[in-house]
């Protein structure tokens, strides 16, 4: 009966325990985490880069406004020699990445293929180059009935990378790859913009970027004090968020309805939005961009 | 005696139960991708796990212009129990998928108003929830 009875407290000691434990981890990664700062910051920065909207969005949008590709708003592949450091290849992945995702839309297997051999180059040098099954996706960009599996294989792969590095606390390198990627996909759209001045969705594409920059600033601001190339790529970020400061979002919030069809419910928007943007504010983006973008790729 | 025995079975197996159950939330995120309606390209994948929070949250960027949904994938039929709530950056409500005691398992919005949107998973009850979500876009 008494080791019956020391066996219910022994029972019921260790359910406790268990239920403890993740309060004890919980203790011990945050002593952890006061010593490494990528650790200790990767809750906040996460939450935030999960919000970053996919460049996809942008290359949709041009070509369903009847854009034409451009090979020449690119980076080209030529250039990845240049990338010897991880900042360069971080910031360069997430711009190659774009421009795989514009050349994907735009049907152009061609570009793709290279594209996606210079992205496999630099995510091997980052050590991510697990993520990319190359001979899948050379299959898949061939082939442009198989648009719809490219875009998803690319978009989980990059998915992936970024889970990958806030996983193994390099999130500086995820920061990197999607401030490249966001910042390629705002100069691809300038640059169209630059050819069709009176289209009013891209100049309001442009200016939503705002919020977009606010997020990605915060991103770098927690890596300034103790990365030179972050703090210098905040200082360079600071410049375009002047050059966004005279553009005006204006929002307003009406309570939305809905139907159920097919089992989906389907929202009506009464809210909406309007952004204020000149001419003189899209030049001026512009050339703040390309001179960032200028000093990434070079 | 007996009961004793019992009781001290039960505590075994429970706790057992409480340590290895096992959210293949991870699975279900997945699973939930090809289940975005015809024409939306994926954007997201998120994880829908209780364990022992009161929700889960994500947030995103929506722009206006577009079209975005969002579904909602678990272990059964559907999604009974498991609520996505959607808000914007001033946190107003913008839809919410239990309806009249029905637990609706996708939501499309067509977006008017740019901004910083809060997925919110919460959970109608104390039991232990598992499921994935998927986010996709078109225009």
């Amino acid at each position: 009966m008494r080791i019956l009875i020391a066996g219910l407290f022994f029972a019921l000691f260790m359910a406790c325990s268990s239920g403890n434990k993740s309060e004890d981890q919980a203790l011990v990664d945050a002593l952890d985490n006061t010593e490494m700062g990528d650790q200790a910051i990767s809750g906040e920065v996460s939450e935030i880069l999960h919000r970053i909207p996919s460049p996809l969005e942008i290359s949709v949008l041009l070509k369903q406004s009847g854009k034409k590709y451009n090979g020449a708003f690119l980076n080209s592949p030529d250039n990845l020699s240049r990338y010897n450091t991880n900042y360069k290849r971080a910031l360069n992945l997430g711009i190659y990445g774009t421009d795989l995702g514009y050349t994907n839309i735009y049907e152009q297997s061609q570009d793709g293929i290279k594209y996606m051999s210079t992205i496999k180059d630099l995510a091997n040098e980052l050590n991510i180059g697990q993520f990319f099954e190359m001979e899948t996706i050379a299959r898949l960009v061939s082939n442009s009935n198989n648009l719809d599996s490219l875009l998803l294989i690319t978009t989980q792969n990059f998915n992936a990378i970024n889970h990958y590095l806030q996983s193994q606390n390099r999130s500086h390198l995820s920061v990197l790859f999607l401030t490249g990627g966001w910042l390629e996909a705002l100069h691809i759209t300038c640059e169209v913009a630059k050819s069709n001045p009176d289209n009013a969705q891209l100049k309001e594409a442009i200016g939503g970027q705002k919020i977009i920059l606010e997020n990605i600033m915060h991103l770098l601001s927690f890596y300034k004090d103790n990365d030179k190339n972050m703090a210098s790529l905040l200082a360079e970020m600071e410049g375009l968020k002047q050059s966004f400061d005279k553009v005006i979002i204006t929002s307003v919030y009406k309570p939305s309805t809905f139907q159920v069809v097919d089992g989906v419910m389907i929202i009506k928007d009464n809210s909406s939005s309007t952004v204020e943007i000149t001419q003189g504010d899209i030049d001026n983006i512009r050339t703040s961009t390309q001179n960032i973008r200028t000093k990434i790729i070079s | 005696m007996k009961k004793l025995f019992v009781f001290v079975f039960s505590v075994f197996v429970l706790s057992g139960f409480n340590a290895n159950a096992q959210c293949n939330a991870e699975t279900l995120s997945t699973q939930c991708i090809p289940k975005l309606a015809s024409g939306f390209n994926f954007l997201k994948s998120y994880k829908v796990e209780k364990a022992g929070k009161e929700y889960v949250e994500y947030s995103y960027v929506f722009t206006k212009g577009t079209q975005y949904m969002i579904n909602i994938c678990a272990p059964g039929q559907n999604s009974d129990g498991i609520i996505v709530t959607l808000e914007d950056s001033d946190r107003n409500k913008v839809a919410n998928s239990k309806v009249n005691e029905q637990y609706i398992s996708a939501i499309a919005y067509p977006c008017n108003k740019t901004g910083i949107y809060y997925i919110r998973y919460t959970f109608d009850d104390e039991a232990s929830y598992c499921g994935g979500s998927a986010l996709g876009f078109k225009r």
